[in-house]
């Protein structure tokens, strides 16, 4: 396998250019900042962005993981019994299409200023890849072994425990994935609902004529996808390591 | 009495183009220890009835008994092995064979008493904690008859358990699985397609025919233990069992 540095290639080619920009000119300092003024913006204003960032984290922690906790148990059992599935269909179909954005003004009204308009926002975000993705994960259980299972006279729980559960886990990840994917949710609910957080802070450094600060929340919310993206990778391998040499993914 | 017993057996599937009836009138008798195989070319409906005799699904018509109780469900006296293993996955070789007993409450460490001996009887003792994608085919079938005996079944059901496997391992697998039948003296039910295979292994062979799925004979294998394939009498009783599978091709070179 090639070296992960070679991931950085792009990154810094992309660096380069945005220098060359800054040095050429082309846009006035005010609209594109310089990396270096970027990188003192950080320096200077450390505890304001870490601030944000740690209100964004926490939303987006407990918005993910209040949709798990409702999403994967919901799925695993919508997956196993068609007649949920046939209940649920239409109306996963339905309410997936929403996109959460449009769902702010509601929101607001319901909740007010503050956490829980956002933390409601990215929970319903967050639901619809588990929920699709833990269905998917069940129903592609081979059936073989669910006979296996049957022919043992397995209880239906060990069934869940034992074979539905630990079979889906790899398409739970991937919608695990994609929920924190969808973080930008969150940072969409604090320019308009919280007076705190990433999105806040770009906002308010907009209004501010900030342009530095606008750039730095913005390698900010990058990187916080990034590091988030490969933590749920690391746990992947790492609950899934059965899957190791199965699938061409792990090669 | 039979052990295993099968009375007018039918199965009705309905299909989107209509009923399609995958068996018809099968009359089956096992008595115990008795080892019988089930030919047929591919639909034939043997593997259906398979199914059926492991209570994975009911029969439309007819009843059948495993020990002389009529089946409603999977019984506790019969395991099944299927063709492509059905071992899984995420579980560790060990850990797939108790699952049997796993599924039938026995206590953790009597579960990892019994995985031990047959670890040792299917020579898989250094491999308790693999994956079965680290396993060869051979291997991974062995675990799979492994965990069907964990629970000492009185009848051991068997769908095209070597039916993946290279000539040389299926080979090896077939003297193994002899050798464990007279050891256990279990009733072994297998189907196959192959008329070697079911004229090296079985005491009787039930002939199927397709459309719809019928026995049309049933052959007793008289020959000495342990067969050779190269004797007059084993090809012989191949040519017969060739024509009665395939009646109208005089078992043409399509077998």
């Amino acid at each position: 396998m090639p070296s992960r540095v070679f991931g950085l290639l792009p990154l810094l080619a992309l660096l380069v250019l945005w220098q060359a920009v800054s040095w050429a000119q082309i846009y006035p300092t005010v609209l594109l900042p310089p990396p270096a003024k970027v990188a003192a913006a950080f320096v200077t204003e450390y505890p304001d962005i870490f601030r944000n960032a740690a209100a964004s984290i926490t939303r987006v922690i407990v918005g993910v993981s209040l949709a798990f906790c409702f999403a994967v148990p919901l799925g695993l059992l919508i997956g196993r019994y068609q007649i949920l599935d046939v209940l649920a269909d239409w109306s996963i179909q339905i309410f997936r299409s929403v996109p959460p954005i449009s769902l702010i003004p509601m929101a607001l009204l319901f909740f007010g200023i503050g956490d829980k308009p956002a933390i409601v926002l990215i929970f319903l975000a967050a639901t619809w890849p588990l929920l699709i993705n833990t269905i998917f994960g069940v129903r592609s259980i081979e059936r073989t072994l669910i006979k296996v299972a049957r022919a043992a006279r397995a209880s239906e729980q060990l069934i869940f425990r034992d074979i539905i559960l630990p079979s889906a886990m790899p398409a739970v990840f991937t919608g695990l994935r994609l929920a924190i994917g969808g973080w930008l949710t969150v940072v969409t609910a604090e320019m308009i609902a919280v007076k705190s957080g990433l999105g806040y802070m770009i906002l308010n450094a907009q209004l501010t004529f900030r342009s530095e600060l606008i750039v730095a929340g913005i390698v900010v919310i990058g990187a916080i996808g990034l590091i988030a993206d490969q933590g749920v990778r690391t746990l992947r391998a790492r609950v899934c390591r059965w899957q190791e040499g199965l699938t061409a993914e792990a090669e | 009495m039979q052990f295993l017993e099968c009375r007018g057996v039918g199965k009705i599937y309905a299909s989107k183009a209509g009923p399609v009836e995958a068996l018809r009138g099968i009359d089956l008798a096992a008595s115990e220890g008795e080892f019988v195989c089930l030919l047929g070319l591919s639909g034939c409906g043997k593997s259906t009835l398979l199914q059926l005799i492991a209570g994975l699904e009911a029969p439309t018509a007819g009843s059948i008994r495993v020990g002389g109780i009529e089946l409603d469900g999977p019984s506790d006296e019969t395991s099944i092995v299927f063709q492509d293993h059905g071992l899984f996955p995420w579980m560790t070789v060990e850990r797939n064979i108790e699952f049997n007993m796993k599924a039938r409450n026995v206590p953790s460490d009597a579960r990892a008493a019994r995985a031990g001996e047959l670890l040792t009887m299917m020579r898989l003792s250094g491999f308790a904690t693999r994956y079965p994608h680290e396993l060869s085919g051979g291997m991974r079938q062995r675990v799979g008859i492994a965990r069907a005996l964990t629970t000492r079944p009185r009848a051991l059901l068997m769908d095209e358990p070597f039916g993946a496997l290279d000539a040389q391992t299926r080979g090896r697998l077939q003297e193994e699985l002899l050798q464990i039948w007279e050891h256990q003296r279990t009733t072994v039910l297998f189907v196959t397609h192959s008329i070697d295979e079911a004229v090296f292994l079985a005491d009787r062979v039930a002939v199927f025919s397709p459309q719809p799925g019928r026995i049309t004979a049933t052959v007793p294998v008289e020959l000495p233990r342990p067969r050779d394939p190269e004797t007059p009498r084993f090809t012989a009783l191949k040519k017969e069992l060739r024509r009665m599978l395939v009646p109208d091709m005089h078992g043409a070179a399509l077998l």
